[in-house]
């Protein structure tokens, strides 16, 4: 009988101590274990794939004799499942004699937004009401719900060193009798890119009938495109040819506007600034030809935009050659960055929203900057009022630091009249839900706010 | 012959892995794959037809001999591409256990690409869970369009575009099975008509074989309703060298006289142009002109008129690099 088990399942890692590297990361996901209680917060664990997350979520499980129960993505996670599967298991301890069970949520940052209608909220209410320990899983931290963020302690898990990665592929190879040279194993590593599972399943994929393996043997399993795009960078920099220019652009399996992107963030290695002028004319002229490409759907005008900027660029150049490094493009680092801001200022609208029974598209339009000077006017006010955190306060103030000064004076506040509260509950004698919620102590922080605007609004 | 009603890319599909020409060193690999009895989960990117959907199901055949249509099943992502799919009848094929001995059974899923970023998030974790009863084989023409963690859990497999040997080979094969006799200058006009994609060469072949089974270029070009390579050059000169009316008067001939789409003489063009040898400043001014005249006939323009104006674009162009 052949074995037939992907290498991936077979070799994952059964105790915290043989995950490779991540090891702050595994050392807070012990500590949490070890001192774990039901009123401890959930771990997310986040980070890009293949470095470990489920797999250390499991090694803990296994390590603590936690049993498993796991959701994820594959399963629909409507609030009636999640409440079904994990609600019972949450709230109920486990037949097996096992101590706990450790509810794993995997892809926490991919509830989907119509098939999983309520499953953030489902999650919350899980984890409010969870007597077992919670670990959520995700790729993205951003792309997590707040109310999640807000009732999890994060986790990140960091892209493998190639150097970490060779010594678990020689492991592998020792314990499947397959012979490999070190510099294929180094290879391997290499072109993971950081991450494990795509290592384990080229060498799996190479070695698949084989006993020895040689360095063209691998050649198929490449994961990382980088590689190529800057060679194609180079290429239109040097002194290729265009026919020769516009097969390396083939190889790259990337799109013209990722390809685009590359060319125009190197752009500053031409030699004088009249090229680089031209250069940009030929990539605003591609780019014109992408986005018709997009707008009438007829792909057939990619190619005149990828003649355009690689043929274009390449005779603005002149063979050149690049002096410098290659550098991925700018731009994307500021969009990841905007992408962010507009995430913050859908959740700001959503609130306010909410708090003024006012549809989002009018308070955009017409009341934004009327709420801006107001909240510029008193900033711990709005917080209070609005329950902003520093992000938001940020969009209004423009100004972080400020933003988390009030942020965290507010908290303060609240803090103390919650105690203040509590003292003259236990003297009073009164249930917590007959008395009115928290207030901010108002004598202090809204002097010269006359009756008639006793709300922003 | 019963032969010619059927279509000949199903006909001649090759059945088995040996039978497919071009890919040599991926065949090699899969044939080691059902040696051993072992498949890892795989991703075939490349463009249309040059061997992805060949290779799942000859390997599929081979791994499972007489059983293999109980367990393979071949999905196309773009008739279904929601998170739906993923979770009802993708789970629903792998769950269930492999038939008549089988240690797992294949699911193709053809055109993956197309499958919402959603879909392919649910995706990922059904192929790990399921690994030990269904293997995945995704085909896509960019892999940059899979999201990395699916990539991560797969061993990809590049399909290169066939080149003529490759294509001259299979063509030779089905015309000695259908009795044809195929000329050389022919292989050389049904490669440069498929640009590496078998499915357009044996359609071509198919085509031209109706007309008559000696087969040479000119029939090929007819039932294609291509130019040839030297018309297109001769257009390019015309233009190039200032002869508006030479070349005005071939552009009618190939459009109205021989029926080629513009669309098609488009295309050539663009292909002769990016091998020629000719000052780079100005290839770029006539492929934008190309690019341009595309667009505009993809807008609904006339293309009588937006032909003459691009011929005369590329006379305009060409004085300036004179």
């Amino acid at each position: 009988m052949h074995d037939t088990t992907d290498w991936t399942e077979k070799y994952r890692p059964c105790s915290l101590g043989d995950i490779v590297g991540n090891t702050s990361a595994v050392r807070q996901m012990y500590e949490w274990a070890k001192t774990w209680t039901p009123q401890s917060k959930p771990l997310v664990l986040y980070g890009k794939p293949g470095i470990g997350k489920t797999s250390s979520a499991y090694a803990l499980a296994n390590d603590m004799n936690w049993e498993v129960v796991e959701l994820n993505a594959s399963d629909q996670r409507t609030k009636q499942v999640i409440d079904r599967i994990a609600g019972s298991s949450s709230t109920t301890g486990s037949l097996s004699g096992a101590q706990r069970k450790v509810i794993i949520l995997d892809e926490a940052d991919n509830l989907h937004a119509h098939a999983d209608r309520g499953g953030a909220r489902a999650i919350v209410d899980i984890i409010a009401h969870s007597r077992q320990p919670i670990i959520l899983i995700a790729n993205d931290y951003y792309g997590l719900a707040k109310e999640l963020k807000k009732v999890t302690e994060p986790v990140q898990f960091r892209a493998l060193q190639a150097r970490s990665i060779a010594p678990r592929l020689r492991y592998i190879c020792s314990a499947e009798g397959i012979a490999c040279p070190e510099e294929v194993l180094a290879a391997i590593a290499e072109r993971a890119g950081g991450d494990m599972r795509a290592a384990v399943n080229m060498l799996h994929a190479a070695a698949i009938g084989r006993e020895t393996l040689q360095a063209g043997d691998i050649h198929t399993g490449e994961k990382d495109e980088r590689s190529t795009i800057f060679d194609l960078v180079a290429a239109v920099f040097g002194k290729r040819g265009d026919e020769a220019l516009l097969k390396v652009s083939y190889d790259v399996e990337d799109t013209p506007d990722t390809i685009e992107q590359w060319i125009e963030g190197n752009l500053q290695h031409m030699p004088d600034f009249a090229s680089r002028a031209r250069g940009y004319d030929s990539i605003s002229r591609a780019d014109e030809y992408i986005g018709r490409t997009y707008r009438r759907q007829y792909y057939t005008l990619w190619r005149y935009a990828t003649a355009l900027m690689l043929l274009g660029v390449a005779d603005a150049a002149g063979g050149h050659g690049i002096h410098g490094r290659i550098t991925s493009p700018e731009r994307w680092g500021k969009m990841s960055r905007s992408r962010r801001q507009k995430a913050i200022r859908t959740e700001l609208l959503r609130k306010l929203s909410r708090e003024t029974h006012t549809p989002q598209s009018t308070l955009r339009e017409e009341f934004f900057t009327a709420i801006t000077l107001l909240v510029e006017q008193d900033p711990a006010r709005a917080v209070r009022e609005f329950d902003l955190d520093a992000d938001e306060l940020t969009l209004f103030l423009h100004d972080k630091a400020a933003a988390a000064k009030v942020v965290r004076e507010v908290a303060k506040e609240a803090k103390a009249a919650e105690k203040k509260e509590t003292a003259s509950r236990k003297k009073t004698g009164k249930t917590k839900a007959e008395t009115d919620p928290p207030k901010a102590p108002e004598d202090a922080k809204r002097p010269d706010v006359s009756s008639g605007q006793s709300t922003l609004f | 012959m019963e032969g010619n009603h059927t279509i000949w890319i199903e006909k001649y599909r090759p059945r088995k892995l040996a039978d497919i020409v071009g890919q040599t060193d991926i065949v090699v690999r899969l044939q080691s794959y059902v040696k051993s009895g072992s498949l890892p989960h795989l991703l075939f990117t490349g463009s249309a037809g040059i061997g992805k959907t060949t290779a799942a199901v000859a390997l599929a055949r081979e791994f499972f001999g007489d059983a293999w249509q109980m367990n393979f099943r071949e999905m196309n992502a773009s008739d279904e591409r929601g998170i739906d799919v993923v979770r009802n009848q993708i789970k629903q094929f792998a769950r269930t256990s492999p038939l008549a001995g089988a240690s797992f059974k294949v699911l193709f899923l053809d055109e993956a690409d197309a499958l919402t970023t959603d879909a392919q998030a649910a995706l990922r974790r059904t192929m790990e869970t399921y690994a030990h009863t269904c293997r995945f084989i995704l085909s896509c023409n960019y892999s940059s369009k899979i999201i990395d963690p699916i990539q991560s859990r797969c061993a990809i497999y590049r399909f290169r575009p066939l080149d003529r040997e490759a294509i001259a080979l299979e063509v030779e094969r089905i015309a000695a099975a259908e009795g044809l006799t195929v000329t050389k200058d022919a292989l050389d006009a049904i490669a440069y008509v498929a640009q590496g994609d078998m499915r357009k060469a044996i359609n071509a072949l198919q085509g031209a074989a109706i007309l008559s089974a000696a087969i040479d270029a000119a029939k090929i070009y007819e039932i294609t309703s291509t130019a040839r390579p030297e018309e297109i050059n001769d257009l390019l000169n015309l233009a190039v060298g200032g002869d508006f009316e030479g070349a005005e008067r071939l552009l009618d001939d190939l459009v109205r006289g021989r029926g080629i789409a513009p669309n098609e003489l488009i295309t050539q063009c663009y292909r002769t142009l990016v091998k020629r040898d000719m000052d780079r400043g100005l290839k770029v001014e006539l492929i934008d002109a190309l690019g341009e005249t595309d667009f505009r006939l993809s807008e609904g323009a006339s293309s009588e008129i937006q032909m003459e104006a691009m011929i005369a674009r590329f006379v305009l162009a060409a004085e300036k690099y004179t």
